[in-house]
């Protein structure tokens, strides 16, 4: 992964100082609220409900066993032992203080971390498919790439109070899109033209919240080379025209669909012909240098499939599952790519103890050549781990907590920390996240079931991305009660899509059960090889509807 | 007299912001950009223009800058980014060499970003402590991207 030099090094730790500055000020009434606020906003400080909310980076997902042991150390240290890993490859603390942040930021300072550009009108932290890097069929490695983004947009002095917060995400496979890049600000998919050259398709204007949007193509090519122009001509379009007096109405998806794209298209081509070919082109020897960070670990010469792994697999139906489940194919035969589930339940999901911290960072040591990867769905992920000592992982998983094997399952959910936590909520999203996992705890009916992406969010800010889940539930406030509206039919990946609202909302003991409703509607009217959201594609939604709000007879 | 910080020096202003489109021009005013643009002709000599947020750089495409002495650009809220960009294209796009001046409401600790793209003029609130402002007159010793003053990124430089 990518290391420091004396540059990078220098750079973070001269923010920490500066912050350092700037938090005294603040508590010598030096610096006002208001003008602190989006100072430490850049530096990825809330102040929530009950305490202030530290959002640590973890740049495209890439964590080394070191990193991950300081972030257990600072969350026991600063904070109530467990941390909570966000869709957008973050890690949340609920509980430090203050005037202990700068402290927290040096500590991440000398592990090569840093909170900046977390949150904030700014650009935010990039994110890709946390299995970059180990899969067969990527047009190439997007690592590279997305710490060019990283180095780019860090305290990019122009970018640093934009209209709204700004959102990149980059994909590298036709497979898949891990990363949801169709509902970020800009979306990157890495392809390969007929000549062989390495460009980008740029989609823009993908979005989330109160007005959700799929992103529109802009660009079908766009040469890598040129990639930091674009962007800068791009964003400087956005800064200079977005919308400023409504901050629902201030991402650069509401600017494109005001402007349509044809138009957006023509004053971005405006802007790049002057910055095209000048000195941010990105030259081959940065390429080069970049992807020396991400070479390949010292992988062994091993067959796939060894027979401590198929023998296993045929005598426990639990390992097989676990197995099936939660680890994926590998790009080099005799290896597995594992994903340790943050979804137990009794837990939040992306919630991680201190103790869970350091077991993933030993497995990392033990199994993954030390390192490991956070998921947009809030799950670690080891990346290399021999097929022969998958068992090892598993037991060691499951002791930790981190074997539930329901991965891309019905409770596999992604949800934002709502009621409890966030002082934005309309409504709790823990509780429901908790619910749906009591209630659907068999197995074999999960298997069943098969894929299906749940979504929650405790408001319309939509951080628990719902209008893009299966099926998304979205807290709302009805008279002072928490109540949930339900939706489905939305899609994060190549085919994006987003939910349609199935009708008035429920109560919040209600869920389960129309959920339950949601599952026997697809069941009955899939086919074989169905997935839930294909049958919804097929039948559309008034089946769904009609039984969700069927009265019980 | 009234100071500001200009060129990283506590020093007098000499010029007047003249914000309404009313009053007469004198040698010694910043006027609001559209005045000026409406009446170029007849205007007589200026300190220098400056921009509201929302205006943008555009239509001074076609103007000789050379007879500002300084060109204002005003931050309505410190949140308020458009300034940045309008300093970075009069410096890149339009070749201004005079002074660029920060006016309204940005803040003392938005100086770092301010320098690089351009700005060497902070004309602050009375209410701020200049002695204390110029203490956060510098960027970090290092960036990655390449700004007004050094337009070369990082990757051409490492
Ligand atoms: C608890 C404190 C949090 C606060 C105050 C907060 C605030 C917000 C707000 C105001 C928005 C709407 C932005 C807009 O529409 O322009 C938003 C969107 C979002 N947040 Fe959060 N959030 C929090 C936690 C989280 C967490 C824990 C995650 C990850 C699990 C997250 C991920 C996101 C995502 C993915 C979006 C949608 C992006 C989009 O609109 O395109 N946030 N957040
Ligand atoms: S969706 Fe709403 S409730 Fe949930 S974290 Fe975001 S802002 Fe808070």
């Amino acid at each position: 992964m990518y290391q420091y030099d004396a540059i990078d090094q220098q750079l973070v730790d001269e923010r920490v100082a500066q912050f350092r500055d700037q938090t005294r000020r603040y508590l010598n009434d030096e610096l006002s609220e208001q003008d602190f606020l989006p100072l430490r906003l850049q530096n990825g400080l809330y102040v929530q409900r009950y305490a202030p909310m530290l959002r640590i980076a973890i740049p495209y997902g890439m964590l080394s066993s070191d990193q991950l042991r300081t972030l257990a150390d600072i969350s026991r240290r600063y904070d109530r032992a467990y941390g909570h890993f966000s869709t957008r490859q973050n890690l949340q603390l609920n509980w430090p203080k203050l005037e202990d942040v700068p402290d927290i930021l040096a500590e991440l300072a000398k592990v090569q971390m840093h909170a900046v550009q977390t949150s904030g009108n700014c650009i935010r932290n990039t994110t890709t498919d946390q299995y970059a890097g180990v899969i067969a069929d990527e047009v190439v490695d997007p690592r590279p790439y997305c710490e060019l983004i990283r180095q780019w947009s860090t305290f990019h002095p122009e970018f640093a109070f934009l209209p709204r917060k700004f959102k990149i995400a980059v994909n590298a496979t036709e497979s898949a899109d891990r990363a949801a890049t169709q509902v970020h600000d800009i979306g990157l998919h890495i392809k390969k033209n007929e000549a062989g050259d390495i460009g980008f398709k740029v989609i823009v204007g993908g979005g989330l919240g109160r007005t959700p949007m799929v992103g529109v193509t802009i660009n079908e090519f766009l040469p890598r080379e040129d990639l930091l122009t674009y962007l800068d001509a791009i964003i400087r379009v956005y800064n200079q025209q977005g919308r400023r007096d409504n901050k629902y109405k201030a991402r650069i998806k509401i600017l494109v669909k005001a402007l349509g794209i044809e138009e957006f298209r023509k004053r971005v081509d405006a802007e790049w012909v002057h910055l095209r070919g000048k000195e941010s082109t990105v030259p081959m020897s940065e390429f080069e240098r970049l992807q020396g960070f991400f070479t390949e670990p010292a992988y062994q010469a091993l067959e796939n499939n060894p027979a401590s792994l198929t023998s296993k697999l045929a005598e426990s139906a639990g390992f097989a599952r676990w197995y099936e489940r939660n680890t994926f194919e590998h790009k080099k035969p005799g290896y597995r790519i594992v994903t340790l589930t943050l979804k137990k339940a009794g837990q939040a999901p992306g919630d991680a103890t201190s103790d869970q911290m350091e077991k993933a960072a030993t497995l990392a040591d033990q199994f993954s050549f030390g390192e490991l990867r956070v998921s947009h769905e809030q799950n670690l992920v080891l990346s290399d781990v021999r097929q022969d000592q998958l068992v090892d992982v598993w037991e060691a998983a499951k002791e930790a907590g981190f074997a539930t094997p329901t991965l891309g399952l019905l409770t596999d959910m992604i949800c934002c920390p709502g009621g409890d936590f966030c002082a934005l909520a309309n409504a709790k999203s823990i509780p429901i996240a908790e619910q749906i996992q009591q209630t659907f705890d068999n197995l074999d009916y999960l298997y069943d079931l098969g894929n299906i992406d749940l979504n929650i969010s405790g408001c319309m800010n939509a951080c628990g991305h719902h209008h893009v889940g299966n099926i998304g539930i979205l807290g709302v406030d009805k008279k002072g009660q928490e109540f949930y509206q339900v939706s489905i039919g939305g899609a994060s990946g190549h085919d994006a899509s987003i939910g349609k609202i199935l009708g008035p909302s429920f109560a919040q003991e209600e869920i389960s059960d129309v959920i339950q409703k949601l599952m026997d509607v697809y069941v009955s009217n899939r086919t074989d090889e169905e997935r839930f959201i294909d049958t919804y594609r097929r039948v559309g939604i008034t089946p769904f509807k009609e039984a969700a709000y069927a009265k019980a007879n | 007299m009234p100071k500001l910080i200009k060129n990283g020096e506590i020093v007098d202003n000499l010029y007047t912001w003249q914000q309404d489109s009313e009053s007469a021009a004198t040698e010694t005013s910043i006027v609001p950009m559209s005045k000026w643009l409406a009446e170029q002709n007849t205007i007589g000599p200026v300190a220098g223009i400056w921009i509201d947020a929302g205006e943008g750089v555009e239509s001074l495409t076609d103007i000789d800058l050379t007879q500002f002495a300084v060109i204002g650009i005003n931050f309505p809220a410190f949140v308020d980014g458009r300034g940045f960009s309008y300093a970075r294209l009069l410096r890149e796009r339009l070749g201004y060499k005079g002074e660029i001046r920060a006016l309204g409401s940005f803040i003392a600790d938005q100086l770092g970003y301010l320098l690089r793209v351009g700005f060497n003029g902070f004309q602050f609130g009375e209410e701020v402590d200049l002695e204390k402002a110029l203490a956060l007159h510098k960027s970090f010793s290092i960036a990655y991207q390449g700004d007004v003053n050094e337009p070369r990124p990082m990757f051409l430089r490492r």
